[in-house]
């Protein structure tokens, strides 16, 4: 297992989580560093996204505890939050609210007392300015997945949780989505928790992997040493031999 | 409490309102269709009695109509403001946020407040113009019984807020379902001696019940009855510590299930 550079902004340790007769989360132990850029990776039902959820404090632990930035769910949840952002590609924008009212209502939230330069700093990073006027259900699911990563780094987070950033977006829009990602993690210092499918831009974008099977964490490390451990060429082969591993044990 | 993240939950909720011209249906539609029912029903069933002063009736029913639009918009502005946030899939990202569930709370009363203003003065507005009722003759009366049944409706809507966090969706029928459960039984328009024998105990169990009796009583110039006022506020403390608790515990088994899984 690779240690994490930096002061952690996330640690995680022994999480649980049983759903009737499944066992989501078995035991997994994280921990994110000040700017480290960290893949969760897994076939379906890996429970990577039960993880993510007891990361965040939306789904409360069987066991194990959280702690974001020195601060321990889910007590001090609403502190946590002031340094997490969070963005998922399946999330739709709400109904009847204009883009740049979306952007300011969660930069509220966040606490920022008029979010106007920090809106306009995150549109314009991610080159999306002229969607400021733009209903949330007229957007296209790209559209949608930008302004979701802008509004989730309005309070430049110490750590930004993204949930399928890229899933279902064209190469185009996607290349976009990791350029800017790269380049706020770069002028921010901002530690990035991504999970996703596409194996090509988790190598592009993230220098360390952790692939989870089971509920368990199974591999920990750079890309390369992941796909050495198991003794494939790469991150692709390494998720397609979890995910058969998966479909015979299901168990 | 942040004040700002209050604000920010009362605005987005001004927007929807804006935008949505269906949501003016109950702020407006309806508290114009009661006032005239009600007071035509009056007005109409007072002049058969033989000596009946129609006006007098109609004053009985519309101060009952007005004052259970208070309890009726307390009650669906908070609940139906947090099923917009399920219809909307915002919930999650609602949670992910610093966003205590005080605040939330706080920012969709506060625009509740907004929305029962609307319809009350609609309703209020509309009885006076059309049959020359005003709430205001009530006096000071109306302090009291006002503010008892703003704090029972927002309590019956923690109790549906529990029941979507629990149940789903599904329960989203309750807002209105409990509020028709009440109306009857807590003697909006009548006496609880009224009701059929059996449907009494359960009737002076409501809060409402006592809010009602205060109110009618001071119509007939008797002037408010404080033992109502008590009985009322008591029972009423009772269901709003009822309902945060069953909120709590509904949220916890919401966070323990990952029922959040529902609403993306």
């Amino acid at each position: 297992m690779s240690e994490p550079t930096g002061d952690p902004v996330l640690r995680a340790e022994g999480l649980v989580k049983q759903y009737k007769r499944v066992r989501a989360v078995d035991g997994v132990a994280l921990t994110v560093g000040a700017g480290e850029r960290v893949a969760l990776l897994g076939p379906n039902g890996a429970g990577k996204t039960t993880t993510l959820m007891m990361l965040l404090g939306v789904i409360s632990p069987d066991r194990g505890w959280v702690e974001v930035c020195g601060h321990r769910l889910p007590h001090r949840r609403s502190e946590a939050m002031e340094h997490v952002g969070f963005a998922a590609g399946y999330l739709p924008l709400p109904e009847r609210l204009r883009v740049g009212e979306f952007l300011h209502l969660f930069g509220q939230l966040y606490g920022i007392l008029d979010p106007t330069p920090q809106v306009e700093l995150g549109l314009a990073r991610f080159n999306i300015t002229h969607l400021t006027s733009a209903m949330g259900n007229e957007l296209s699911s790209g559209q949608r997945t930008l302004v979701g990563i802008v509004k989730a780094t309005l309070h430049r987070p110490r750590l930004l949780v993204l949930d399928e950033p890229t899933a279902s977006l064209d190469p185009d829009v996607a290349r976009r989505v990791r350029n800017g990602l790269g380049r706020l993690c770069a002028e921010e210092g901002t530690a990035l928790l991504v999970t996703s499918h596409d194996m090509i831009e988790v190598e592009r974008l993230c220098e360390r992997v952790v692939f989870v099977a089971g509920g368990r964490v199974v591999a920990d490390g750079t890309p390369t040493d992941v796909a050495a451990h198991f003794g494939r060429a790469d991150l692709e082969e390494v998720f397609l031999h979890l995910a058969e591993q998966a479909l015979e044990d299901p168990t | 409490m942040r004040w700002v993240r209050v604000k920010a939950i009362a605005r987005r909720h001004w927007y929807v309102l804006l935008r949505a011209p269906q949501r003016w249906f109950d702020v407006v539609i309806w508290p114009v269709v009661d006032a005239v029912l009600f007071g035509s029903i009056g007005l109409y069933f007072g002049s058969q009695n033989s000596g009946g002063n129609g006006e007098e009736a109609a004053g009985f029913l519309l101060a009952g109509i007005i004052l259970f639009h208070v309890l009726f918009q307390a009650e669906i502005s908070l609940s139906t403001g947090f099923m917009e946030e399920t219809w909307s899939s915002n919930l999650l990202n609602l949670l992910t946020t610093p966003l205590r569930e005080v605040e939330y709370g706080a920012g969709v009363m506060l625009f509740g407040l907004f929305k029962l203003t609307m319809g009350v003065g609609t309703v209020s507005l509309v009885a006076l113009a059309l049959f020359a009722f005003r709430i205001t003759s009530l006096g000071l009366a109306l302090v009291p019984l006002v503010a008892l049944l703003l704090v029972v409706g927002w309590a019956i809507a923690l109790f549906v807020i529990g029941l979507i966090l629990r149940v789903g969706q599904g329960a989203e029928i309750l807002a209105w379902g409990f509020i028709a459960l009440i109306m009857p039984l807590s003697g909006i328009f009548y006496p609880v001696s009224a009701l059929p024998g059996a449907l009494q105990p359960l009737a002076e169990a409501l809060p409402t019940t006592h809010i009602f009796e205060g109110a009618r009583g001071v119509l007939a110039g008797d002037g408010l009855s404080w033992t109502e006022v008590g009985i009322a506020t008591a029972e009423s403390a009772v269901l709003v510590c009822g309902a945060v608790a069953f909120l709590v515990a509904m949220l916890a088994v919401f966070r323990k299930r990952g029922y959040i899984s529902r609403h993306v």
